[in-house]
């Protein structure tokens, strides 16, 4: 059994009249501990397949299975429990709460989880995390304390606070310096090998993408396996 | 690194991230709880001493010269000094109606400083101790005797007005010397204010001084009916026999000051409505534009796995704390108003009874759930409308 199976999605906009097949008939197969790698124009579809898998936006067609289970027939509390259990999302754009510090942000998925909630050494876990992206002494700093690259590694650490089976990152590297990068890469790598988590990410850079053992090109909502 | 972390601290800390626009919603809610508080101070009080006044008279119906109602009331429940008399042969008439068991009757003074006696403008009640049952039982309880031609006994307002507080002082009422043999324990009514003498004394006054008063004349006469007699009846049987008289039934004392009051209560109650809706419009926009420009907080958070419940009870906090906060702040301000405006307002100043802790209780309970209500009602609808979004429109619309 595939961990995540999507069969012959298709994610339509209106635009007025006009409508954009941002996902077009997608269908793709990801195996458990899968590290994936999405490449592709912009505007070629690939935030929103990632989203789909995610759960954030409902497909227009076709069936989207994790472990066997089409997450959008779950009920709306379901698909959250999806969300805050299985998968960590590392966003595009900056995605901090700014009136939270460090610390608190990383422990704000904790505090929407039932079974991997606080008490159970989530702070411990939080300031190991932020310890593995270099930023051990910024838990008590504001997001507006934090140039955009620290503020991207605390996004990075987020996403593993709730132990998930898959991540979903999208430009996950995008504000960082090329050693930062390749930090950061070798720490998703461990991550995938050590603790057999999915890595599904969108990236730009060709680079990145050749690190990674499967390779997927979006072109206007399709997808086409290298 | 702690692990304490709820949605009641992210609520907090948006609350304090704009702390003008916190102020201004908190003081737009406290004014709208403020008003509401003082109306229904106002309301409450008149109604508790009309009431009071009432249960206290001792009296089923009250007989007073045609046209004095409004005077007796003005004595009777707002304390004000009024003097109006009619023949004394009324009560013989009175008394010998169907279904009246008992009569006694009182004759109201009232004193000009300087003029005639030693004590500020007060009003001095003279009544016959063998009939009363008004101030009587009051009286058993104080002073133990009946009271002796030149004594007098002071209601609890007046001997804190003549500043007597002392007994076996000395005061002139209307040229006649009277020791002052006590004071009566306060009785929340019309009674506080005066100042009580014997009957016996009413020919020295008109012997001695220009009182406003002729021989063989009262005030008014004060009936007790039988046991299941019908005060309907006997009221229009008195009316309809001897014109000379109005007749006040105890449950109707008050009527013409709640007429009076009537129109202000009108408009508290229309101010309070037009506030309601403002300040539930004033709840939704405030609201709305809070959750607007947290539309992307809300994204992510439901991205990260925050329910629908989760984001409610977010915004619920948000809210709440604000309308507590708010009513809190209105109710001490309503409250500060009632006490302090209110002797502004000269029907209030005479008010016998004084808000208890029991119905301030209340009107701030009542200050409180309008307070949080109009917060809550008012978000409830951008709430709604925001949790049902799709995360990543709401993170894209950004």
């Amino acid at each position: 059994m595939p961990q995540i199976a999507l069969h012959n999605v298709t994610k339509t906009y209106k635009l007025g009249s006009q409508s954009i097949h941002a996902v077009n008939n997608a269908t793709l197969v990801i195996e458990k501990g899968e590290f994936i790698s999405i490449v592709g124009h912009s505007g070629s579809g690939k935030t929103t397949l990632l989203s789909l898998i995610g759960g954030i936006t409902n497909p227009s067609s076709g069936t989207i299975l994790f472990e066997d289970k089409d997450i959008f027939s779950l009920e709306s509390d379901l698909l959250s429990e999806y969300r805050c259990e299985k998968v960590g999302f590392m966003f595009q754009f900056a995605s901090l709460l700014p009136m939270l510090t460090v610390r608190e942000n990383l422990l704000l998925p904790t505090a929407f989880s039932a079974t991997k909630g606080q008490g159970g050494g989530a702070g411990q876990k939080a300031a190991a995390l932020l310890g593995m992206v270099g930023l051990a002494d910024k838990v008590e700093a504001y997001p507006s304390q934090l140039s955009g690259g620290q503020q991207r590694r605390v996004a990075i650490a987020r996403a593993f606070m709730n132990y998930p089976a898959v991540v979903l990152a999208d430009e996950p590297t995008g504000d960082l310096d090329e050693e930062t990068e390749m930090d950061m890469m070798d720490f998703f790598k461990t991550m995938n090998r050590t603790h057999g988590v999915t890595f599904i990410m969108v990236t730009h850079n060709t680079d990145l993408a050749k690190q990674t053992a499967r390779q997927i090109r979006m072109h206007q909502g399709s997808i086409q396996e290298k | 690194m702690s692990d304490r972390f709820t949605l009641i601290s992210i609520a907090l800390r948006n609350l304090l991230r704009r702390p003008l626009r916190t102020i201004i919603l908190v003081a737009a809610l406290s004014l709208m709880v403020a008003a509401l508080v003082f109306a229904l101070s106002f309301v409450m009080r008149v109604n508790a001493s009309i009431q009071l006044t009432s249960e206290r008279l001792g009296a089923d119906l009250l007989i007073v010269p045609a046209g004095s109602r409004g005077a007796a009331e003005d004595i009777l429940v707002e304390n004000r000094a009024r003097s109006f008399s009619m023949d004394r042969s009324f009560i013989d008439k009175i008394r010998k109606v169907d279904g009246i068991d008992k009569v006694s009757y009182q004759t109201y003074l009232v004193t000009l400083t300087g003029m005639c006696c030693s004590v500020p403008e007060s009003m001095v009640v003279a009544f016959n101790q063998e009939t009363d049952f008004i101030v009587t039982p009051w009286l058993k309880n104080k002073l133990g005797r009946k009271l002796q031609r030149g004594e007098a006994i002071v209601g609890s307002e007046s001997a804190y007005n003549i500043s007597l507080g002392l007994v076996n002082v000395e005061g002139k009422l209307f040229g006649n010397v009277f020791r002052m043999v006590g004071v009566l324990d306060k009785t929340g009514s019309g009674l506080d204010t005066a100042v009580f003498i014997s009957d016996d004394n009413i020919n020295d006054i008109i012997q001695n001084s220009k009182a406003d008063i002729k021989r063989d004349h009262i005030s008014v006469i004060f009936a007790k009916i039988k046991k299941g007699a019908n005060a309907y009846t006997i009221m229009s049987e008195i009316e309809n026999n001897i014109i000379e008289v109005d007749v006040v039934m105890r449950k109707d004392i008050g009527k013409s000051l709640l007429n009076t009051l009537g129109d202000i209560s009108k408009i508290f109650y229309l101010t309070m409505v037009l506030a309601t809706a403002l300040s539930l419009f004033l709840a939704s926009a405030g609201c709305a534009s809070l959750l607007n420009e947290r539309k992307r907080e809300v994204g992510i958070m439901r991205a990260l796995g925050a329910k629908e419940k989760h984001i409610l009870r977010l915004f619920l906090f948000e809210v709440l704390a604000l309308g507590t906060v708010g009513s809190i702040i209105g109710i001490m301000a309503g409250t500060m108003l009632s006490l302090v405006l209110a002797k502004s307002f000269s029907i209030l100043k005479n008010l016998p009874v004084e808000l208890g802790m029991g119905s301030r209780t209340i009107i701030a309970a009542a200050g409180l759930l309008f307070g949080t209500g109009i917060c809550a009602l008012g978000a409830l609808s951008p709430i709604r409308r925001l949790k049902k979004l799709e995360p990543l429109f709401v993170i894209k619309q950004e």
